[in-house]
């Protein structure tokens, strides 16, 4: 396993997409969370509203980045043929399945550790002097949602590498990856039944898991945020079980 | 030439691929029908067949990636999956493409000698070997096809494996590096590995392959040495060259002889000795420059080998066209 994943990490640094996309993230991240910080208005009061996840809102953008880079981490051996080389050179095709997810939960975690950080100080920054109310890791609920959303981006990520091993192709795997983050809220929009709009938005992957960023009025929300963080791992688990087990009978 | 390897621990090694009973369908092509044969170690084996008879399934199915339905193909007796380290046991090429075109020929050789626990010295080493150096940086999607066999050669022989397998490899070479895949080959059997070549053009394999399956239709058509092989395709021949092919084949038909051009001026003569086609032209006035014993081409020998073999011709496209 230990070789399995120095290879993967090998790949992942030889070539400079990754670490294209993983900046990306990061700047998409801060950028949206910034923008959106400094439309809001406030008063002496406080801004209104929850600044925590308005400041965090830039995963919007950026979780897509991280699904790209997950869905090219095997859907890119597909396209050229490479993964035969790579299931020749370590054949146990269950451990070059761990070994990218390693690898990618490792990269990951570090781009969205930076981007979750960086749009709390951008948000610290341009929302006006709060006082004992600006933002703070040391406010328990910030914490847990800052925390929680470098969690979230790693479960897209697992998520998209799980759906491109079953489906093989790029531009598809892309395809079905976004439309289940961003076209659920969009449907969810549509219907004017509430009951049926809040079931969606608690087993959709990206309004469930985005719970954990909530930190004001939690009582409103359709899912508790861990327990809407366990709905996308559980998206999460169920695309990787999937693409492992493909992974595994199918011929290369 | 090579190297690293040292040859006397390689003559001790079981160095053979051993395939038996392979059957393999993909929906209700069978694209492998029984397929058996062995590779043994110090010998260039060719495997040679019209497109689709199998030979790439039958390497995929050897290296783990495809599964086979019925059969085994074992490696020093173990199944691929089973080796440690694999690709010190086997180096195989199957597609000189199958690379990340934006990673450079070193990064990529990198994370293989990585994935087997090797040192980024080994890489530059096999770099060296097959005259990539100076181009190792270079991105692999700008390669030749021809320099992404090289690099394909390399991969396959980073763990100084005692078997190598390739497919297709002359594919793409411009002559200079079919000469020099050649002169590789055998080097490679010379130190004691078992070496299996795929081609579906038995010219390329001429001087190269000490050992033949001929493949058909997903089974064995004929396994034979080359020696063998040509020998029986020459059989008690006897070439003649001469400026006049009518007349020599008219005074040798007329004196008993069974005569065939096989080229422009070329005939080749059975059923008369040397000494005798002599005479008989020197009688008839009929010039020649050379009456020598025949030696059959490889590709003669593979043809007379698939005359009788039903199975290959009508895997033949010609032959099912009819």
């Amino acid at each position: 396993m230990s070789l399995a994943l120095h290879a993967e990490w090998t790949k992942m640094r030889t070539v400079a997409s990754p670490l294209w996309l993983l900046l990306g993230t990061v700047a998409a991240t801060v950028a949206l969370g910034a923008g959106a910080t400094s439309v809001v208005n406030c008063t002496a009061n406080g801004c209104g509203g929850d600044t925590t996840k308005l400041s965090l809102m830039g995963v919007y953008l950026g979780q897509a980045l991280v699904a790209i880079l997950a869905v090219l981490i095997i859907s890119g051996e597909y396209s050229s043929g490479m993964i035969r080389t790579t299931l020749t050179a370590v054949p146990r095709r269950a451990t070059v399945f761990a070994a990218k997810a390693v690898t990618l939960t490792g990269v990951v975690a570090v781009a969205g550790t930076a981007a979750v950080l960086g749009s709390v100080l951008a948000g610290r920054l341009i929302l006006p002097d709060l006082g004992d109310r600006a933002l703070s890791l040391s406010d328990g609920p910030t914490l847990r949602a800052v925390f929680g959303t470098v969690l979230y981006l790693i479960l897209i990520g697992l998520l998209s590498l799980g759906v491109a091993t079953a489906v093989r192709d790029s531009a598809t795997s892309i395809g079905v990856v976004l439309g289940l983050l961003y076209i659920v809220p969009i449907i969810s929009q549509t219907i004017s039944d509430p009951d049926w709009q809040r079931l969606l938005e608690k087993i959709a992957p990206m309004s469930a898991g985005l719970a954990i960023q909530v930190t004001t009025d939690l009582d409103s929300l359709p899912i508790s945020p861990w327990a809407g963080l366990g709905v996308t791992a559980g998206w999460a688990a169920a695309a990787l079980l999937a693409g492992g087990l493909l992974l595994r009978r199918r011929d290369a | 030439m090579f190297a690293a390897p040292d040859v006397h621990s390689l003559a001790g090694m079981e160095a053979t691929i051993e395939v038996s009973g392979l059957r393999k369908s993909f929906g209700r092509t069978v694209a492998l029908d029984g397929m058996t044969f062995s590779v043994r170690p110090g010998l260039v084996t060719g495997f040679v067949g019209p497109n689709g008879a199998g030979k790439s399934t039958t390497m995929r199915v050897i290296l783990g990636l495809n599964a086979a339905n019925e059969g085994t193909a074992l490696i020093s007796g173990k199944p691929y999956h089973r080796l440690r380290h694999p690709l010190s046991h086997v180096g195989s090429l199957l597609d000189a493409a199958a690379l990340h075109s934006s990673r450079s020929a070193r990064g990529h050789l990198l994370w293989l000698a990585h994935s087997q626990g090797m040192s980024a010295r080994r890489v530059d080493e096999v770099l060296e070997l097959v005259g990539l150096t100076s181009a190792a940086r270079r991105k692999a999607g700008g390669y030749s096809l021809g320099m992404r066999q090289r690099l394909g050669i390399a991969a396959a022989l980073l763990g100084d494996p005692a078997t190598v397998m390739l497919d297709e490899p002359f594919n793409g070479m411009d002559p200079e590096g079919i000469v020099w895949i050649r002169g590789f080959l055998r080097s490679l059997a010379a130190q004691g590995r078992a070496v299996l070549v795929s081609s579906h053009l038995m010219s390329e394999l001429e001087d190269t392959a000490d050992h033949l399956v001929a493949v058909g239709r997903g089974k064995v058509i004929a396994d034979s040495s080359v020696a063998d092989l040509i020998g029986a395709a020459s059989g008690s021949r006897v070439a003649v060259r001469t400026t006049a092919p009518q007349d020599t084949m008219r005074v040798l038909a007329v004196a008993g002889a069974t005569v065939a051009a096989i080229g422009r001026d070329t005939i080749t003569v059975s059923g008369l000795a040397p000494d005798r086609i002599v005479t008989v032209l020197n009688e008839g006035a009929v010039p020649f420059s050379e009456v020598s014993a025949h030696r059959a081409t490889l590709e003669e020998a593979y043809m007379e080998l698939t005359r009788n073999a039903v199975e290959f011709r009508a895997a033949m496209p010609t032959e099912v066209a009819r």
